[in-house]
């Protein structure tokens, strides 16, 4: 009985935390999201679903649904398929190793803001850089209006997005790949296995469960990745390049509706929840292994 | 943890910490918006100088940039947080009355101190009688033109009618400028097109309070403006610019006209001493009529303030000719004095001059619940006509429908 009960102890702490950091917030979501709430938070009637359902009538919303989707899948996929190359450079021995590692990382330390209010600049259509740069090496003879509309703006942030997602990535491809033991390589080479051999039947399995983490974690962070598209276009021209946290943070502050935005980030919290749950079972099956 | 502290915490965790604030007695809190970089070390000396005079009390200024003033106002009033005293944009004012959250303040207002201002600024603070704001700053617009450009291209004087305005554009384009400059991004980009839409005789609200997006006035100007970017008259990449890059534009002598705040005469003194520019009123339309935008923020006092006497001292310190006259000068904004009006600064000089003559016909932002995001869906709309996703038509005719609907409620 006593011995039974030691564990639950154990974890009341954190438990305890853990409720306050997450549960009582998500309780208030709750709350605001299926009350009538004044702009300053005070609840009025009990509505239901009503804010839910004025969401899934909502175009922008959906829009902004899908683009999400579109966002998080480019910038992991285009992150993933940059670092793994990146990785596997750093971690072969070379001259300058070290530096060619911190200047890959170091673009990780600089804030997340400063990067997107860079690039902003850069691409202003009549000052930008890019379109000098552009200019300069011939190869348009016209500035570019990047951010005048979604077409060019949101390729734009989804390269920038796959940019400042790199670091991270190539880091844990990094312990991924320092734990393969060379004489694996070694072996194989002796056999007359050619490069790609060796990375198609060593490389990529033995670095698969690295991937599983990079892409779910980095599903997580990129779908919750404000300050690119706000700074950049705060979602516009007309919503065009909205995603989720961006469209959440104009229906909150801007135009006032805590109500719906509320429900948009319990939905955006169902969403993680199922990636989260994801990246346990992970977690979990590489213990196993 | 990070997940939920992303998504939850948003809101919760920003009245968490702000639990911790409280008030001291004799400590008056003011949240003041960031007009510029002078705004700070102003309120600073306000401190000092206040603080002298009124020994026993304290002040606390909080600077926060316009960008933010609103979030931070909704989570701190959310929190019970809120200061005593705030700048808000006067367009906030009725959501802060209905929930209740704003003082009326005739009660402290002498007749004298009441008369102190120019009521076309004090009026848009008045609501169902009550006085609930003190006009801290003003502004209008008018039309900045190049006179350089202007001279290249052969033309002697401003425009006055946007058919006028469109012939120069023309000219200026031929002398290898941009026209007319005009902003399509973040704040203000519904009101760059109500200049035009004023002078076609269309209001933001109908006399029956229903929108003014469906009239025929609104469709001629967005297609006016739609006209002269499909034409080339007007800076590429209309919706890529907001009004500070197209004031950067003209700045640089890029750009032949635009329409903005006084305040960019303060900034071409500084930083383009040697642009030579005249101010003008806004172009008229067909019938004559024009109309411009005029701004004013307002300073209120919590309900929940402690300090209200306290509180209500320092207003009284902040609205004597001496320190509005400072702190209008270091913003380039108008003034709201009678007394500071007559000052030499604002009747000897031309530009300033320009905007005060054009007061009377200054349209406020209209005083209902919802505006601003009725303000969101004009600009999604207009943003749509510059980039040609939508007819002017049919995508007016959807704003004004979508508008509505917030009006009904």
């Amino acid at each position: 009985m006593y011995s039974r009960a030691l564990p639950y102890l154990l974890i009341l702490p954190s438990l305890f935390l853990a409720a306050v950091v997450i549960f009582w917030p998500v309780y208030d979501l709750v709350q605001i999201s299926t009350h009538d709430v004044s702009r300053f938070g005070q609840l009025r009637d009990f509505i239901g679903l009503a804010n839910f359902a004025a969401l899934a009538d909502d175009p922008d919303f959906m829009a902004a649904l899908w683009r999400t989707g579109l966002w998080t899948l480019s910038v992991v996929a285009g992150a993933l398929v940059l670092s793994i190359p990146v990785a596997m450079i750093l971690n072969s021995d070379f001259y300058g190793r070290s530096v060619a590692r911190v200047i890959i990382l170091l673009p990780w330390a600089v804030s997340l803001t400063m990067t997107a209010v860079v690039w902003r600049w850069a691409l202003n259509g009549e000052s930008g850089m890019l379109n000098s740069a552009l200019m300069g090496l011939g190869i348009i003879d016209q500035n570019i209006q990047w951010l005048a509309s979604a077409s060019t703006a949101f390729p734009m942030q989804v390269l920038i997005g796959v940019l400042v997602t790199v670091p991270f990535t190539v880091t844990i491809f990094l312990g991924g790949l320092s734990s393969i033991p060379d004489d694996l390589y070694e072996a194989a080479a002796l056999e007359g296995a050619s490069g790609w051999q060796q990375f198609r039947t060593i490389t990529l399995p033995l670095l698969k469960p690295f991937i599983n983490i990079a892409i779910v974690l980095n599903m997580i962070y990129v779908f919750n990745s404000f300050p690119i598209i706000w700074v950049m276009t705060q979602g516009g021209p007309a919503n065009s390049t909205d995603i989720l946290v961006t469209y959440l943070y104009k229906l909150a502050f801007r135009v006032g509706k805590l109500g719906e935005a509320s429900a948009v980030s319990l939905v955006m919290f169902a969403i993680l929840l199922v990636f989260t749950m994801i990246y346990v079972r992970l977690a979990m099956r590489e213990r196993e292994a | 943890m990070k997940l939920a502290r992303w998504t939850a915490g948003l809101l919760a965790g920003l009245s968490m910490l702000a639990m911790a604030a409280q008030a001291y007695a004799g400590e008056v809190r003011v949240t003041v918006a960031e007009y510029s970089s002078k705004t700070g070390p102003y309120f600073e000396e306000v401190k000092k100088e206040f603080e002298a005079a009124n020994p026993g009390t304290t002040l606390k200024f909080e600077v926060v940039p316009w960008d933010v003033l609103l979030q931070k106002l909704t989570t701190d009033i959310t929190a019970g947080t809120n200061a005593d005293l705030s700048i808000i944009g006067t367009r906030w004012l009725i959501d802060f009355v209905q929930q209740g959250v704003a003082e009326p303040l005739d009660e402290y207002m002498t007749p004298d101190f009441k008369g102190r201002f120019i009521e076309t600024f004090l009026s848009p603070s008045i609501m169902e009688g009550k006085t609930y704001g003190l006009p801290i700053a003003a502004s209008a617009r008018a039309m900045y033109y190049n006179k350089e450009l202007f001279e290249k291209a052969g033309i002697a004087n401003p425009p006055s009618t946007w058919t006028e305005l469109q012939e120069d554009a023309r000219k200026i384009k031929a002398a290898g400028a941009f026209g007319y400059g005009i902003q399509g991004k973040e704040i203000e980009t519904d009101v760059y097109y109500y200049y035009a839409m004023w002078s076609f005789g269309t209001e933001i609200l109908n006399k029956d309070g229903s929108s003014g997006l469906s009239t025929p006035g609104a469709l001629e100007a967005a297609k006016l403006y739609k006209s002269m970017i499909d034409e080339g008259l007007t800076q590429p990449g209309v919706t890529s610019m907001n009004r500070e890059d197209v004031m950067a534009l003209f700045k640089q002598g890029k750009v032949g006209m635009m329409i903005t705040a006084p305040f960019m005469m303060n900034q071409i003194k500084e930083e383009a001493p040697s642009l030579k520019y005249g101010v003008a009123a806004i172009p008229a339309g067909p019938t004559g009529a024009r109309g411009t935008y005029g701004v004013t923020d307002s300073i209120i006092m919590f309900k929940n303030s402690k300090n209200k006497e306290e509180a209500w001292k320092l207003l009284d310190f902040l609205f004597s000719t001496e320190q509005r006259a400072k702190f209008t000068q270091n913003e380039g904004l108008l003034p709201v004095n009678k007394e500071e009006a007559k000052m030499d600064y604002y009747t000897k000089d031309a530009g300033l001059a320009a905007f005060t003559a054009l007061l009377p016909e200054a349209r406020f932002a209209p005083v209902i619940p919802g505006w601003e995001e009725i303000a969101q869906i004009t600009s999604d709309a207009v943003q749509k006509i510059y980039l040609g996703q939508g007819e002017p038509e049919a995508t007016l005719k959807d704003a004004a429908a979508k508008a509505n609907g917030v009006l009904k409620k």
